[in-house]
């Protein structure tokens, strides 16, 4: 019996780590992911350097960006917008991974069931998807805004529930592919139970494209968030990115900065996660590596 | 009973429902993959199920391995019915059959290191300690080639080769008595070929393994089997000793079939009769009623489409079914 | 007379994460018209890389040849520009692939698919292409060929697409055909059928089939001249029959007794079969001044570690690429 190569040892590299590696070989996706880093840093802690209410009016309202060294100026009431930029960082973000998270939530549970079970929970579930998604999302997260009340939690929940069924879908796909090949057999032959099959075998092996999918999906929530909050459905007590927008929307002609600025904050936010997203989806793409 | 059969496989079918066209909201119909095959093995001895695809051979090792649902037959181990057992019996027949897949590389799973992988029917099906599981391993990655230190590295940092190895580990791991091999080699460099096949005869004597292997390679069953059942469409048409079999074909299929493989041999080569077999099977889901080679026979009769062979002994457990042999 | 096709020394070289790598090295053959040759190895040895070569259908960007000429009836296909290989593609060499299930369109029908290449390269009315079509299904040996040319590629078997293939590639009569690997993914008893099919065209219509395959068996019943290909390079040259009878390169030598061949009559002996150990090398060996089989090969010596082979002729034509070639 031979052993079958002579070269020098290897060391052991999990798919995860060539991903990875293969992520850091990506500028663009690298750069997206300096600037989240900076923002989440900006919306953890500016909070505690840059000390003050963000809904305390320091100064006569639609002083222009630099004015008495206030950075961005102030708004309508004369509050501070860079206070109010780094108070809403925080919003936007938490509203962004929350809603992801609740999306992923529901999304893995729903297209693990179908795709594994097949058959009658296939066709139940994803009828059931189905109703979801043909709901038109923006109306349908209104109705549950009125309906009770724009808190966070709600505007989370309302994001959520009109995002899942891409993720469900997602995951449906991967399970009914990944659970006709052999090593799934190969476990069911080593007797593995069907809940282990489903989180320990098969969920890993499907995760590559749901972790893109949920980066884009902060993306799009806190976009979504804006989008309400701007119309006005929001908690008038928190500040968020859509909501400096919405609140100084009248005014867009005499101090569009006020406008401008937050707008640009989700512009640079949503690309930079667009652009990790991209990476995360070459490097997590078997096929653009090699075997 | 004879004693020293450790796999008997009696009248076994297997069908999948298909949806049928025209046939309405409700109108099942079956595909009989496997329809009404039995066999059986001796301890020690290996008996392939050659056929082409869509022969129902792969479909046939699963369901002996009851990794696809049998709808009738008795699969008989060591003298038990396996189809029937549950829990912990089931466990503990599961340790003594075990299975090496045809893909190295869509059978290992990719997120585990080697020894995971290995590890893994030893943990589900056998109540093993951890320190004697490692010893276990250290043991099997020796006995199959491999260096200690891989281990640690995942799959994809293996050759096809080296894979393969793997996945004969980890069906050697519970200390099984039955080995399905499901075209272990085909999806293998000629080059690697030899080294598993080798391998695996190795295994074998060390090991005293039973195996059924599953091949559409003439050539490497030849060499590897003692007994031969060659399916066609769900049934087997010839059942043989190796000598007899390759020497002495009976059924037209099994003819064409070996007069196809094209041979190095000069000798084999001026002396065939070349047997070609024109067209294609027959669509599986509404299969013909009588003999299922009929259309494409180069002997048929008229009566040959009207009533199936039955698998008849010509002599000394030589079988076929054919109306005209 | 020159041959049909002659290739004189070429290098392709691809790019690959870390740097370089000649996948063909040095290669020098000639084809004949009307003659059947063929490639044997394993897989990442050079058997396709080869044939794109000779189409002009090196992956962009990542091959190029590098150096050395492909004489096509004289004309150096290296240097000719796009237009003049799709000439040379449609019209004088065609090829088929190993998977026929992806290499017809599935929106298109087999008719359309096959009267398209005739209208482009042959400027033929969809008339007459038509008419055409269904006689290459009738020359392929596809069984009521005026209804089938209506067929869409899923409503044929394996083994009747890759008939389809072998059509198109006929269809405009070319002198070279290649077929690489075209059995592999179908039954036994289909390949039988292809083989015979293309054994029976290649004698009717004079086209020169350059077959590319792992299987010995294959070579010994198809082809009348075969190259081995080892990492890139040519291992073994040589007429079919003396090859296998007495191969003068070890990984011949390894490639066909590594395989449980059918013989004539089987006896009980079933000795172990001869393992070439280990695997090709990486691409990153590729190119290096020495025999790149030392590493597998049983009779391997210092000198062989150091300097690449040359090749040594023999008077029945075989030419091998080892230190060794005469002692084996």
């Amino acid at each position: 019996m031979s052993v079958e190569t002579e070269e020098i040892i290897e060391k052991a590299r999990s798919p995860f780590a060539e991903a990875f590696e293969m992520f850091r070989r990506n500028h663009a996706a690298m750069a997206g992911l300096i600037v989240l880093i900076l923002i989440v840093l900006a919306g953890l802690l500016g909070p505690f350097i840059y000390t003050g209410d963000p809904f305390e009016m320091v100064w006569a309202p639609f002083s222009p960006p630099g004015e008495e060294g206030y950075l961005f100026g102030t708004d309508y009431l004369g509050r501070d917008l860079l206070s109010m930029l780094i108070h809403g960082a925080r919003v936007s973000i938490t509203i962004g991974l929350a809603a992801a998270f609740l999306t992923v939530f529901i999304g893995i549970t729903v297209g693990a069931l179908a795709g594994f079970y097949g058959g009658f929970v296939e066709e139940a579930l994803m009828r059931f998807t189905e109703f979801f998604q043909v709901l038109p999302t923006l109306l349908f997260s209104m109705v549950i805004v009125a309906l009770f009340g724009a808190s966070l939690p709600m505007i989370t929940l309302a994001i959520g529930l009109v995002s899942w069924p891409a993720v469900a879908r997602i995951t449906r796909a991967e399970f009914l592919r990944i659970r006709e090949l052999e090593y799934v057999t190969a476990a069911r032959a080593s007797g593995v139970s069907n809940i282990s099959l489903i989180f320990r075998v098969i969920l890993p092996n499907a995760l590559p494209p749901i972790i893109v999918q949920a980066a884009l999906m902060v993306g799009s929530a806190i976009l979504f968030e804006a989008g309400l909050s701007f119309l006005g459905l929001t908690d008038p007590n928190i500040v968020s990115w859509g909501q400096i927008i919405g609140s100084n929307r009248p005014y867009i002609l005499d101090a569009s900065y006020t406008v401008t600025i937050p707008g640009v904050a989700i512009f640079v936010t949503v690309l930079a996660i667009s652009l990790v997203g991209d990476g995360l989806n070459d490097a997590l793409n078997p096929k653009l590596r090699q075997r | 009973m004879n004693e020293e059969h450790l796999l008997r496989v009696n009248n076994l079918t297997v069908r999948f429902p298909v949806k049928r066209q025209g046939g309405g909201l409700f109108g099942k119909s079956y595909l009989y993959a496997v329809d009404d095959i039995s066999f059986e093995i001796k301890k020690g001895e290996t008996l392939a199920i050659v056929g082409e695809s869509g022969s129902g051979k792969t479909t046939a090792a699963l369901a002996v391995a009851r990794l696809v649902a049998a709808h009738e037959g008795r699969v008989e181990l060591d003298g038990e019915d396996f189809l029937t057992l549950e829990d912990a019996a089931l466990r503990k027949a599961r340790a003594k059959v075990q299975f090496i897949f045809q893909d190295p590389y869509s059978s290992l799973n990719p997120r585990l290191r080697a020894e995971a992988i290995v590890r893994e029917p030893l943990k589900s099906l056998t109540q093993t300690s951890k320190d004697e599981m490692s010893a276990i391993i250290d043991r099997l990655f020796e006995a199959v080639g491999l260096r200690p230190e891989q281990q640690q590295l995942f799959p994809h940092q293996f050759s096809g080769g080296q894979r393969q190895r793997i996945g004969i580990a980890r069906a050697l791991s519970t200390q099984p008595e039955l080995i399905i091999c499901d075209e272990p080699v085909s999806a293998l460099d000629v080059a690697v070929q030899a080294q598993i096949l080798n391998l695996l005869r190795k295994l074998q004597q060390d090991f005293g393994l039973t195996y059924l292997f599953i091949s559409h390679d003439l050539g490497v069953v030849q060499h590897m089997c003692d007994t031969i059942a060659v399916m066609y469409m769900g049934k087997i048409v010839e059942y043989a000793d190796r000598l007899s079999l390759f020497n002495n074909p009976q059924h037209p299929y099994t003819k064409a079939l070996l007069s196809a493989v094209p041979s190095v041999d000069k000798k084999r080569r001026a002396q065939a009769k070349r047997v070609l077999i024109p067209g294609d099977p027959p669509d599986p889901i509404n299969p013909p009623e009588g003999c299922r080679f009929a259309n494409r026979c180069p002997i048929a009769e008229p009566n040959c489409s009207k009533s199936q062979p039955p698998l008849r002994d010509l002599s000394d457990g030589h079988k076929v079914a054919c109306h005209l042999v | 007379m020159s041959a049909l096709l002659e290739v004189e020394n070429l290098r392709v070289e691809i790019a690959t994460r870390d740097g370089v790598a000649p996948v063909i090295d040095d290669l020098s053959f000639t084809l004949d018209e009307g003659e059947t040759m063929s490639f044997v190895g394993e897989s990442g040895c050079g058997k396709s890389m080869t044939a794109l070569a000779i189409m002009g259908l090196l992956p962009e960007k990542v091959g190029r040849v590098a150096s050395g000429k492909i004489l096509f009836n004289a004309e150096d296909l290296t240097q000719a520009d796009d237009v003049r290989m799709r000439e040379i593609r449609g019209n004088d060499i065609s090829m088929i692939f190993q998977e026929p299930m992806t290499s017809l369109n599935p929106v298109y029908t087999i008719g359309e698919q096959i009267a398209e290449v005739l209208r482009r390269h042959q400027n033929l009315s969809t008339q007459q292409a038509w008419a055409k079509a269904t006689e290459l299904l009738d020359a392929v040996r596809i069984p009521n060929p005026k209804a089938r040319v209506n067929d869409y590629p899923h409503q044929m078997s394996g083994g009747q697409r890759q008939r389809v293939m072998i059509a198109i590639a006929l269809a405009c009569e070319p002198k070279i055909l290649i077929a690489d690997e075209p059995t592999t993914a179908l039954d036994v008893t289909v390949q039988a059928q292809i083989f015979d099919l293309l054994r029976d065209l290649g004698r009717d219509t004079g086209t020169a089939i350059i077959l590319i395959t792992h299987d010995m068996g294959a070579v010994a019943e198809m082809a009348e001249r075969m190259i081995v290909m080892y990492a890139g390079r040519k291992a073994e040259e040589g007429p079919v029959d003396q090859v296998i009878d007495h191969p003068r390169h070890p990984y011949t030598k390894g490639l066909i007794s590594c395989v449980p061949h059918l013989m004539a009559t089987l006896t009980d002996e079933r000795p172990e079969l001869t393992e070439v150990r280990g695997i090709v090398p990486s691409l990153k060996e590729f190119g290096r001044d020495a025999c790149l089989f030392a590493s597998r090969c049983d009779s391997v010596t210092d000198k062989c570690r150091t300097h690449r082979p040359e090749e040594v002729e023999f008077k029945n034509k075989q030419r091998s690429a080892c230190w060794f070639a005469e002692s084996i």
